[in-house]
């Protein structure tokens, strides 16, 4: 693992910043700062020598500044929920979190915006404009906890991107605290953009522009209603080719999830939610839109289904059966904690008519590497989470387990897909960058990265390999939460 | 090269053998305001060798597909323009990925024409699609009404490449919906305005078309009342396109005389009946609907509206609550997105300094708003020294001057004309 590199954070520093901060917003004993060791990619671990926790940009600016005038690397971190090592400190000494800036300082229904702080938590905004009909719409599983700022540096999504589209599709402005400790307000509430799409650039840039403070959200207007479906398939073939075929007959869901037979058998040993134990492979789907159509809407996907091989279709009767469904499938991945001592999440994208190919290739892969692995994923957009079961007190299948993730990736490649869909590269994929962008690509993206970074101190050694480098990871990820 | 060698003559001289002498050509019409050459390479390995040439020489280079975007943005033009023309394949369409890609230099016309058997489009709809080439579209930001419900080329936009500084051949994304490996290069080059390099290929994500689309207009007698009950319907029911026409503009689209808001709406055969039977309900009985071949051509009507009589467009940007104060200040002929936060304004000044101090006023209003306004028409009459962009604060100004040096360190992309004379 890499160390925290040769900072050059002396007494002098941290009292410079213990002055900015205060006292109760800054951590530096060793036993506090392990809880910030890792995020939900816990393989790696590597905790910051100081952890800092400012109220406000102003108090960023300042600190960035010392650091800037200083040249200390530094790490922003939300919520510590990423997936990929986004906020892992990899020659970074000082952490910077942005947990206490959690207001949401302005919503406006008639433009449908709402302007945040960058440490207000995801579900927080649903929460707050739900009452008047409106939701932010990406919904990642760690929606509960995960940040607006973290999911902006991530560029996340989750299961109702479908049809809503992902974190960048809904940022329309903001104010980001450069490395120097120049504040920056990009884009804004208007659509248009003026200029470079800055705000567009930072978005999905994983921490490695500065720390976002500030963000304007698009509001999205509730569906009158929804129906979501269980349809229930003897292998995931079938299952696959139905996604293909809703789609096909011109019809975009809200959401379309797959468990497979492993994570049916999870969830149901966890939480008996009511799972048919015997299935090999169930889709939730879930319409929503105009209540007058939805009823149609939903015969007709329950009729392609049954024509793809489906052996039953379940429509959720009311709110709390359609709960139920959705509560398996986000704690699908708690549930696998049960199976196995540990576990590696992949997340892979392939085009949508691929599922059942790259399904049948995960499939030779775990039987070639001897291993366990489950798929719950967001079907309707190909992106896949194959959950890799293995022991790290057995060493040989440790290993096993990060090279059937690899190769698992290598084939989403080759079937012309993507190494991730929305956990981001981080530390994790880092090596796998090259599958996918030639050396003038990478050039260019961090080109990119040092508009906003010269010294690349935002961040360091994340998302883009250095040249010539070859990032060693030592072994999969496990218990995490997507 | 002195400047002096930058005439027609040698740069066709410099460029013959790279693209053969008879794909160079001089510049017409629109093109006339972009370029003194036209260079027609086939592929992006000839447009990678053109760009090396230019930065060698630092001659600058202007992207062209139609020639619409930079003729309306360039004071003068550039020493060649890279026509697309050669370069209009569309590459793939997967009908079941919902995904398409195409070369530069096709047009939308071409790429909805492919997706037509298979009941898909890419719903972004700017003014004549069979002029609008797919670089242009997404380095010119065009859009049409239905991005109220579909978004615009930075939402759809899955993939792109393009030649950039050293005849780098880069690309970003890929053909999958849904891709968050390295930096977004598609929202970098999105809105570009060939400044960061030359677009070589798109690559998007397309939707269903709708089985049924409907329009509903209703008049008013004053603008206030349309915003509000435009507000009000686009909270009631989905909907795919929402406007705001001033009297002017309304009578233009074939309407009568008067402010009139215009809303479209679709989908399934029961999704259609169903708003056909509620609009009303929320608008009043005295609404008009229209269907089928009716609301298609109604929609083109609405897409490709130019209003000719006028010296100048511009194109506001506020949210969409702001909008209508804005415009309250202009009067006369607008036609405003009610749902998006943006209008587009047409001036009937003749007069250049009248112009200005119209542009002038409107920015200072838009920027209250945290808006801006650009004006995206112009006659060469009043082109002048007009600002064509507002200009940012000095922040991001900073940092947009810092992304042109890193993409564009030989100052050869389309150069002079962005925001902040980029």
């Amino acid at each position: 693992m890499a160390s925290s590199g040769n900072s050059a954070l002396d007494s002098a520093a941290v009292a410079e910043l213990r002055a900015i901060v205060g006292d109760d917003a800054i951590v530096s004993r060793p036993t506090e700062l392990k809880v910030y060791e890792c995020d939900g990619w816990t393989i790696e671990k590597s905790a910051p020598e100081l952890l800092l926790r400012p109220r406000s940009a102003a108090e960023i600016s300042a600190v960035l500044k010392v650091l800037h005038r200083r040249e200390i690397p530094f790490v922003p971190r939300g919520a510590g929920t990423g997936l990929s090592g986004g906020c892992l400190p990899v020659g970074a000494p000082v952490m910077i979190c942005t947990s206490r800036m959690n207001r949401i300082l302005a919503i406006d229904y008639a433009s449908r915006r709402v302007e945040v702080e960058s440490g207000v938590v995801n579900l927080h905004v649903t929460n707050a404009v739900r009452e008047r009909g409106f939701f932010y719409a990406p919904d990642p599983s760690s929606q509960m906890a995960c940040t607006i700022g973290g999911n902006i540096a991530e560029n996340s999504g989750g299961p109702h991107t479908l049809k809503y589209g992902v974190t960048t599709n809904h940022v329309l402005g903001l104010e980001i605290v450069l490395p120097d400790g120049e504040i920056a307000e990009l884009g804004g509430p208007a659509e248009e953009r003026l200029g470079y799409d800055l705000a567009g650039a930072i978005v999905g840039a994983e921490g490695t522009a500065g720390i976002v403070t500030r963000a304007i959200l698009k509001l999205t207007r509730e569906p009158e209603e929804r129906r979501t479906l269980l349809a229930i398939f003897a292998g995931v073939g079938a299952a696959t080719r139905t996604v293909s075929a809703i789609i096909s007959a011109g019809v975009i869901p809200g959401a379309i999830e797959m468990m497979d037979r492993l994570i049916i058998e999870a969830v149901e040993d966890a939480f008996h939610a009511g799972l048919p134990r015997d299935a090999g492979a169930v889709l939730i789907i879930e319409l929503d839109g105009i209540a007058a159509a939805l009823d149609a809407q939903a015969a007709e996907v329950a009729e392609l289904a049954r024509a793809a091989g489906a052996r039953e279709v379940r429509l959720a009767r009311d709110e709390s059966e359609r709960a139920a469904l959705w509560k398996a499938r986000k704690r699908a991945f708690g549930a696998v904690g049960r199976l196995a001592p540990n576990y590696a999440t992949q997340d892979g994208v392939v085009p949508r008519t691929r599922l059942p190919e790259i399904l049948r290739e995960i499939a030779a892969i775990a039987e070639r590497y001897s291993l366990k692995i489950g798929n719950v994923f967001h079907a309707g957009d190909g992106n896949i989470h194959p959950i890799v079961l293995y022991d790290e007190r057995d060493a040989d299948e440790t290993r096993r387990a990060i090279e059937a993730g690899r190769e698992i990736l290598r084939a989403c490649v080759a079937m012309g897909g993507s190494l991730t869909g929305e956990h981001g590269i981080g530390v994790e994929k880092m090596a796998e960058m090259p599958l996918i962008f030639s050396p003038d690509d990478l050039i260019v993206m961090s080109e990119l990265r040092r508009v906003f970074d010269p010294e690349q101190r935002a961040n360091p050694n994340k998302v883009i390999p250095a040249p010539g480098s070859c990032v060693e990871v030592a072994a999969p990820r496990r218990q995490v939460v997507l | 090269m002195p400047p002096a060698l930058h005439d027609p003559a040698n740069l066709a001289r410099a460029f013959a053998p790279i693209v053969g002498e008879a794909n160079l050509r001089p510049p017409s019409g629109a093109e006339l305001r972009c370029a003194k050459l036209m260079v027609a390479p086939s592929s992006a390995d000839e447009i990678a060798e053109v760009v090396r040439g230019c930065e060698s020489d630092r001659i600058t280079l202007a992207p062209i597909g139609a020639g619409r975007t930079l003729a309306e943005i360039r004071s003068a033009p550039a020493d060649i323009g890279i026509s697309l023309a050669r370069m209009n394949r569309i590459v793939a369409y997967e009908p079941d990925d919902m995904t398409i890609v195409a070369e530069a230099g096709a047009t939308l016309a071409e790429l909805d024409a492919a997706m037509a058997a298979h009941g898909q489009w890419l719903p972004i709809d700017p003014p004549r699609p069979e002029l609008t080439a797919m670089g242009a579209m997404v380095a010119g930001a065009r859009f049409g009404p239905s991005r109220l419900s579909e978004g615009t080329a930075r939402d759809l936009l899955i993939g792109v490449r393009f030649a950039g500084h050293g005849g780098r051949l880069v690309h970003g994304g890929g053909r999958v919906v849904k891709n968050v490996a390295g930096y977004d290069l598609m929202k970098v080059m999105t809105g570009s305005f060939g400044t960061l390099g030359i677009i070589t290929e798109t690559t998007f994500r397309v939707r269903p078309r709708a089985a049924r689309r409907l329009v509903a207009t209703m008049r008013f007698s004053d603008a206030a009342s349309s915003f509000r009950a435009a507000r009000t319907l686009h909270d009631a029911v989905p909907l795919t396109h929402l406007e705001v026409a001033s009297p002017p503009v309304a009578a233009a689209l074939g309407l009568a005389e008067e402010f009139t808001l215009i809303a479209g709406c679709g989908g399934s055969p029961v999704e259609a009946d169903y708003l056909r039977a509620r609009i009303p309900e929320i608008l009043g009985a005295n609404c008009a609907i229209a269907g089928g071949a009716e609301a298609d051509a109604f929609h083109h009507r609405l897409r490709d509206f130019d209003f000719a009589a006028s010296s100048a467009e511009l194109l506001a940007a506020t949210a969409p609550a702001e909008l209508p104060a804005l415009l309250a200040e202009v009067g006369g002929a607008w036609l405003a997105f009610a749902g998006s936060g943006v209008a587009r304004i047409f001036l009937n000044l003749r007069a250049a300094g009248g112009l200005d101090r119209m542009v002038g006023a409107l920015r200072t209003r838009a920027r209250d708003a945290r808006g801006h306004v650009r004006v995206s028409r112009i006659i060469p009459e009043l082109r002048g020294g007009i600002e064509i962009f507002d200009r940012p604060a000095a922040p991001a100004m900073n940092l947009m001057r810092r992304m042109k040096t890193a993409f564009d360190p030989s100052g050869v992309f389309n150069p002079g004309c962005f925001v902040g004379g980029l």
